[in-house]
């Protein structure tokens, strides 16, 4: 129930108080679905620069690589004194020679120091001025009862009330909190019996009984956000990401705080401190934060040298590609991942590759066979608006019966299993009675990691996906398929000479016994195997009354050519044909001819990727990889997105023959074909945004793996189903977990921001540019460097924070390199 | 049926990206709005120049205008958390009086 008039209003600014104050704190997605998010996305309005300085004040974090990695590099040749003076230069053109060269040296010298810790909260005040530890008695307590309410049927005994949303499910439990009442005496039970019954006046209260003034609110809600970003993180999702249907019980920001809130008033109290005094003295000293210039230099130079590399790179002409009427043509998604498959796969024979978001425009629900849960196959900026299932082709119905009755015995056996292990006395017995025969299948798993996949593979039914609009709500009209083709054919360029085969190739990750498993799936489609969404591609791609309509608007497909599915798994670095059965017969042998390139284009590039992988320096990569992803105690299966750098907007000539190391985003674009630039500005609103995203989260994790990253996998608990805490208890750990991005304590990932390449008329770059915020956020905040030109023979331009450009001019190379240990 | 016949209440208009539509609904709840209608995709010039409506792939940084009928006694707590929204956040919001023929969906 809500009231009108002054409580309404008081409540109505307190939402807008909470949701100002969580900006500092990205959100946070649940694992089945995890997505890398920028951690600060709540602040790309307000710059790079200013929105680091807001984490490292509220967050405490550390913001820029540390100093030993940057010497690392330097010492490496990753970074030139040429590099780290043209970026003295950039941000202080008024600086003479000798200025420059004091600059520089104590640049060298100083470190990049953590910032001050600053008390955020009532009861870090506290903590400091009494030398109590009220402020981590307050997490764990809040943290416990968060963990017990978003619980996604892993408890017995699931907390009662949730409903009605943590604040209300928590009041009604409160005044029986053995806890609480160890923490703020008994008599705290009667207050906790009388509880405000809105979380928004709970709120109110609790700030002025805590003495914090109406002008001070949001900064106290900030920092009392900040004491458990992850749980903020997981509410941030619920409350502004979750699909209206989503089955976890309402956790919202206002809930969490008002929770934390009666804690920390309860708590302060009971320390027998003088909150009033204590915040109000606080709260009148003013809290600034430095930008800190030589970090910035350092990262400036540290992306300068990758960038002026790339461009160069670019900038030469690529090898005259042979290919004049290519065999085959293989689409895969612009992950970084894909840019070894399709440089293994071109060098193999006459093919061209291209590059599209993984979901390749198709922006479903999709049921897999058998399946009660539906995953959105799509980016997480789109709502997809079809649904599709997967079901038996006509034939199959009873094969994929006994399919489907073999999977639910097991999944009732796996259910028993779990609720024996979950058993308070029957744990100890469970692994008594059963460890020799899981312990035997486990071993069999990770050592026969192929036949094992073979297997499952030969007991599947032969499925299609629900393609054309039925009776039962599902699929697409024709209308809408000819909508979706067009898109994503013209967004990619491929208007035009169509080979006879031509492979959607969506890419999935294949771990074991791993909570961010799907952390290595397509992002484009919501942090999910894209197989689904090249299958339905495919399958539109192949109608004739599609062909027929795209025909009309000016895409010809010629009758000969057929498209084909398949799915990259990155983790074995195999490609697997789909939908076989739909493969005309006349194409078996140029089906079968292309899989055994592409399995050697696999096989050369998982020699490449196990190489750089620790412990993978092996005589048989391709088996080293399988068992990788089999083996349920690996805890690197692949480096995934690390050491992404660049996202590349273009045709495929920028980039052939170049070993561009598994770094960039590879889009294809063909600016003949997109007059209005409508494709350029999905590209960039869309595909580029996420790529941006998946940046963010590893150069975050990276910099500061305590604050923003996940933590070490071997000290996960999985939470709920909604994340893992290290440990028993605490905070939810956001971000990449450690060996995502580290090698033991060394970064493996380099840590810079992303840098957009783009070959297209300039002007309609900046058209695109200036009517969109976020792209002009991301440009001109200095989140990413963009690099275009107009056509191959044109000098590369940087855009300017201003919005205008300027030729790119790369440091200039000397052998003048200053003595600096490193 | 005439227009005395209808009960006056307050309309709020609100153009916002995608990205701050969950902070309006949290607004008009906590306001005691009963329910709300939104037009995805809007586009149109501000003082910004331009503003793109339509993305095919990214309904979070389109416009959205969401409209909202209260009670006179509601208007203000729409008013005031709407306007604290927008003190730092892209958007436009008209106000205006507007009469309705079934008040008890409203109220």
């Amino acid at each position: 129930m809500t009231l009108a008039g002054g409580g309404g209003t008081a409540r109505a600014r307190t939402r807008i108080d909470v949701e100002v104050a969580a900006r500092v704190i990205g959100p946070v997605w649940p694992l089945r679905s995890f997505i890398a998010v920028n951690p600060l996305d709540g602040l790309v309005e307000i710059g790079f620069d200013a929105a680091v300085a807001q984490a490292q004040r509220w967050l405490r974090a550390r913001c820029h690589p540390d100093l030993g990695l940057l010497r690392a590099a330097r010492h490496a040749g990753r970074i030139t004194d040429d590099d780290l003076r043209a970026s003295v230069l950039a941000r202080h053109p008024s600086l003479g020679d000798d200025e420059v060269a004091a600059f520089l040296s104590e640049l060298l010298e100083r470190p990049v120091a953590r910032p001050p810790a600053v008390p955020r909260t009532a009861a870090e005040r506290c903590d400091e001025r009494l030398g109590t530890h009220l402020a981590v008695t307050v997490d764990a307590m809040v943290a416990t009862w968060c963990a017990a309410f978003v619980d996604e049927g892993a408890a017995a005994w699931p907390m009662p009330g949730r409903s009605e949303g943590l604040y209300r499910a928590w009041r009604r439990l409160a005044p029986h909190d053995p806890g609480l009442r160890r923490l703020a005496g008994r008599q705290a039970r009667a207050e906790l019996r009388h509880l405000s019954e809105h979380p928004e006046d709970a709120i109110v209260e609790a700030l002025d009984d805590l003495g914090v003034p109406p002008e001070s609110y949001r900064d106290e809600l900030r920092g009392q956000l900040c004491r458990l970003p992850g749980w903020t993180g997981y509410a941030r999702w619920r409350e502004d990401w979750a699909p209206p249907d989503e089955p976890a019980p309402r956790f919202s920001l206002v809930d969490l705080l008002a929770v934390r809130l009666v804690h920390e008033r309860l708590a302060v109290r009971a320390a027998g401190a003088t909150p009033r005094a204590v915040v109000r003295a606080i709260h009148s000293q003013p809290v600034g934060q430095e930008p800190d210039d030589h970090a910035a230099v350092w990262l400036d130079a540290y992306e300068r040298h990758y960038r002026d590399e790339l461009l160069a790179t670019m900038a030469r002409p690529t090898p005259a590609s042979s290919i004049r009427r290519p065999v085959a043509q293989l689409v895969c998604c612009i992950d970084a991942r894909s840019e070894g498959l399709r440089r293994h796969l071109e060098a193999t024979g006459d093919y061209e590759t291209l590059g599209f978001a993984g979901f390749f425009g198709m922006a479903i629900r999709f049921r897999p066979l058998g399946a009660t849960d539906v995953r959105a196959q799509c980016p997480v900026l789109v709502t997809p608006g079809v649904s599709i299932e997967e079901r038996p082709i006509p034939g199959q119905e009873r094969l994929a019966e006994r399919h489907l009755a073999r999977g639910e015995t097991a999944a009732a056996a796996g259910s028993a299993f779990h609720a024996a292990k979950t058993g308070t006395g029957a744990a100890f017995t469970l692994a008594e009675i059963s460890g020799w025969v899981t312990g035997a299948a486990a071993a069999a798993r990770t050592l026969r990691p192929r036949r094992r996949v073979r297997a499952e593979r030969r007991s599947r039914p032969r499925t299609a996906p629900t393609v054309d609009a039925n009776a039962d709500g599902l699929g697409f009209t024709l209308d809408e398929q000819v909508l979706y083709a067009e898109t994503a054919l013209v967004t990619m360029g491929l208007t035009g000479g169509f080979a006879p085969l031509v492979l959607l190739c969506g890419h999935r990750g294949r771990t074991t016994n791993n909570p961010h498993a799907s952390a290595l799936d397509c992002g484009a489609c919501g942090g999910n195997p894209g197989g689904p969404n090249a299958r339905v591609a495919a399958a539109i791609l192949n109608r004739s009354e599609v062909r027929s309509d795209l025909r009309e608007r000016g895409v010809d497909i010629p009758s000969r050519t057929w498209f084909v599915a398949g799915e990259h798994d990155t983790t074995t670095d195999t490609v697997e044909i789909l939908d076989r059965h739909d493969i005309p017969p006349g194409l078996a042998g140029a089906v079968a001819a292309f899989e055994r390139d592409l399995a050697q284009a696999a096989r050369r590039l998982a020699a490449e990727r196990v190489r750089v992988l620790p412990g993978g320096r092996v005589r048989r990569p391709a088996a080293h990889a399988a068992v990788r992803a089999h083996d349920w105690a690996e805890v690197r299966p692949e480096w995934g997105l690390a050491r992404n750098a660049a996202f590349v907007v273009g045709p495929r000539a920028m980039s052939v023959g170049l070993d561009l190391g598994c770094r960039t985003f590879l889009h294809s674009y063909d600016p003949a074909v997109d007059p209005d630039g409508t494709a350029l500005e999905t590209i960039l609103t869309a595909p580029m945004v996420v790529a941006q995203w998946i940046n963010a989260q590893y150069y975050f994790s990276t910099v500061d793996p305590d604050v923003f990253g996940g933590g070490d996998k071997t000290q996960h608990n999985a939470v709920g189903g909604v994340g893992v805490l290290l440990g028993g208890g605490g905070d939810l750990r956001a971000g990449l977990p450690t060996q995502s991005v580290l090698d033991g304590d060394d970064p493996y990932h380099e840590p810079m921001r992303l840098l957009t390449v783009v070959q297209a008329p300039l002007e309609r770059i900046t058209a695109v540019v200036d009517r969109n915020d976020v792209l002009r956020h991301l440009f001109d905040g200095g989140w990413v460097t963009l690099a275009a030109r107009s056509h191959p023979d044109a000098p590369w331009q940087l855009r300017c924070g201003d919005g205008t450009w300027a030729q790119w001019q790369p440091a200039v190379r000397g052998d003048d390199d200053m003595e600096v240990p490193v | 049926m005439t227009r005395q016949s209808l009960t006056p209440m307050t309309k709020v208009e609100v153009v916002v990206t995608g990205d701050d539509l969950p902070a309006l609904r949290e607004v008009f709840a906590a306001a005691g709005a009963t329910g709300y209608t939104s037009v995805a995709n809007v586009s149109g010039v501000g003082h910004h120049g331009f503003h793109q409506g339509r993305l095919a792939f990214n309904e979070r940084d389109a416009l959205t205008l969401v409209i909202t009928v209260v009670p006179d006694d509601r208007a203000e707590a729409v008013l005031a958390g709407v306007q604290l929204l927008l003190a730092d956040r892209p958007g436009v919001m008209f106000v205006s009086d507007t009469s309705v023929s079934r008040p008890e969906y409203f109220r």
